[in-house]
């Protein structure tokens, strides 16, 4: 009959609905606006290697940012991310292979928008993959839902392998990459520069579309599912439902961050459908800090630049000192890098 | 409601009239508990109906028995530990406006807080609002507790042993509270504590063994010769 206290928690607000948290501070904009400049003059800056280094650091930072809506903010652990952005990149990839010649769409805009096919043809292929994932695997919970995440995932992967007429099997896909165009306008190469600039823009915007989407009332939902499922359905909400939608949401950034994955190498492998790949997201996401958006875009940058050095250090045996410091971390950093501000990047 | 070979519940007819406030008691294992979670959704019954309003709502799962105008409250106290007080009573009341906006910040909807704001005046915690829900003290998360589910804004409230582990002033600040929201609504109080209800409802009802022991107002069953022996042997 008598009830445990929990301990104190101040440190751990989760959801903050305090009169003086009513708008971010100018400090949160300051700092967006320094880390977003910053990344876009890189390029400039960068010798060619890193410059493309840190394109793919913001692609995987979308991707674990999509992971995070699931994993941070509703509670939900996939390992499954790899179909969602496989399916985005071999979706772009088919598009840019195959979508009709100029005839077909030209008569519309007078150009073919290749670039915005294939958007349009990897955002389709993801968010098809995400209603078949939501569907079926939001009926289980806890490590239930992330096994069955990781065999569709699989699914996915031994499809794209042995289909190997239309996906190119283990050789994978390669085509040209699309130029940059608005119809009826323009149309230009993209340079080196031009494609990094072409997914900031993408990672930032989803970002703040995702930003509010976790602040709007359908994300309170999804943070209440996350404190406490039971006591979310008693006051009325059919959880079910919100968590589908979490899961088509969060795979349908995971596809964008596939497309430009695409747009950026011109090849589709299913090395990128394959377990590994989510397995890394969640890493990414963990280390970065969950429930936070760009928690994971850190993390992301963290890793890869970790993996980067010590594979110059220590040759082969490179995963061993970051699988050293993943573990160290999760003893001492469990809320991640980002951990400490999460307060602040939720408001 | 059988649970196997046992029969937890057995040919229990209980009607509730509009705006009463009745008490369900009996001694431990009675069935109180399997009652109340038939009527609130946790358990389908394996017989019998439940009608509210007239509406069949048997076997409904908790969130339509929730949209159909049925709050609850938990015996273990279940509220979001690590969210404000006033998110607690604010995401109760979203429940029943605006939940699926995407793309507009949630504390755009005054509505929804302004309505959070005077439940929790209503249960006197507005002074509480920014304090998270895990540091209150045992009572006042009790409360907390019946502001979660008048903020679903319900015809019929259900209590599970809403003075569980209160101290005797809390107890008694707990009870005045609910005299003070049964002016406006049905109340349904499941309890094991004959006290805590004598002075409360209109109607008592007894389980024993999950079966109707006796009803009627506090002084007849005070007065009720089998009650008694059923409470003074456990």
């Amino acid at each position: 009959m008598s009830t445990v206290a929990p301990p104190p928690m101040t440190s751990m607000r989760a959801l903050d609905s305090r009169a003086t948290a009513e708008r971010p501070s100018r400090a949160y904009w300051a700092g967006f606006v320094v880390v977003v400049a910053a990344l876009a003059v890189a390029p400039l800056v960068l010798p060619p290697f890193w410059q493309r280094f840190v394109t793919e650091i913001l692609i995987w930072g979308l991707l674990a940012m999509s992971a995070d809506i699931l994993i941070g903010y509703t509670g939900m652990v996939s390992f499954g991310h790899s179909a969602f952005f496989g399916l985005g990149l071999y979706g772009a990839a088919a598009a840019l292979l195959w979508a009709p010649g100029p005839g077909w769409l030209a008569s519309v805009w007078g150009v073919t928008p290749k670039l915005w096919a294939a958007m349009a043809a990897g955002l389709v292929a993801a968010a098809l993959v995400a209603v078949f994932v939501a569907f079926f695997s939001t009926r289980l919970r806890d490590i239930y839902f992330a096994i069955s995440t990781l065999v569709f995932s699989q699914i996915f992967y031994v499809i794209i392998f042995t289909w190997t007429d239309v996906t190119g099997g283990e050789n994978g896909l390669t085509f040209r990459q699309p130029p940059f165009e608005i119809p009826g306008l323009l149309a230009v190469r993209f340079s080196g520069d031009g494609i990094h600039w072409f997914v900031l823009a993408v990672v930032v915007t989803s970002y703040l579309l995702l930003r509010r989407v976790t602040q709007s009332p359908f994300g309170m939902v999804l943070q209440s599912i996350r404190e406490n499922e039971p006591r979310t359905r008693a006051i009325g909400y059919h959880v079910e439902r919100y968590k589908i939608v979490a899961v088509m949401l969060s795979g349908l950034f995971a596809g964008l961050a596939g497309v430009l994955y695409a747009l950026q190498n011109k090849f589709a492998a299913p090395d990128f459908v394959l377990f590994l790949i989510s397995g890394e997201t969640v890493i990414f996401t963990v280390m970065g800090g969950m429930g936070t958006l760009v928690g994971p875009v850190a993390g992301a940058a963290f890793f890869l630049l970790m993996k980067e050095v010590f594979s110059r250090i220590f040759y082969e045996y490179y995963l061993i000192p970051v699988g050293l410091i993943f573990t160290l971390m999760v003893i001492f950093v469990p809320q991640g890098l980002l951990g400490f501000a999460r307060r602040a990047l939720n408001r | 409601m059988r649970f196997g070979g046992l029969s937890a519940l057995n040919n229990v007819s209980i009607a509730i009239p509009r705006g009463e406030i009745r008490a369900v008691i009996g001694p431990n294992g009675a069935g109180k508990s399997t009652f109340f979670n038939c009527i609130t959704g946790v358990l389908s019954p394996t017989g019998g109906r439940i009608l509210f309003d007239g509406d069949d709502i048997t076997g409904l799962p908790p969130h339509r028995i929730s949209q159909k105008a049925i709050a609850r409250s938990y015996q273990i106290t279940n509220i979001l530990p690590r969210a404000t007080v006033l998110e607690n009573v604010r995401i109760a009341v979203q429940s029943r406006h605006h939940s699926w906006s995407l793309l507009r910040h949630h504390r755009a909807y005054r509505d929804v807080i302004d309505r959070a704001r005077s439940v929790l005046g209503s249960v006197g915690l507005a002074d509480k609002a920014t304090e998270l829900a895990a540091n209150l003290s045992h009572g006042e998360q009790r409360n907390l507790e019946i502001g979660i589910a008048l903020a679903t804004e319900p015809k019929l409230l259900c209590l599970d042993e809403p003075t569980a582990g209160m101290s005797v002033p809390e107890t008694h600040a707990t009870v005045e509270l609910i005299r003070r929201i049964g002016a406006n609504l049905t109340i349904l109080i499941v309890e094991h504590d004959m006290e805590v209800v004598m002075g409360l409802a209109r109607t008592i009802t007894v389980l024993h063994y999950g079966e109707v022991l006796a009803e009627g107002s506090p002084g007849d069953i005070q007065a009720n010769a089998r009650v008694q022996e059923v409470y003074l042997k456990t």
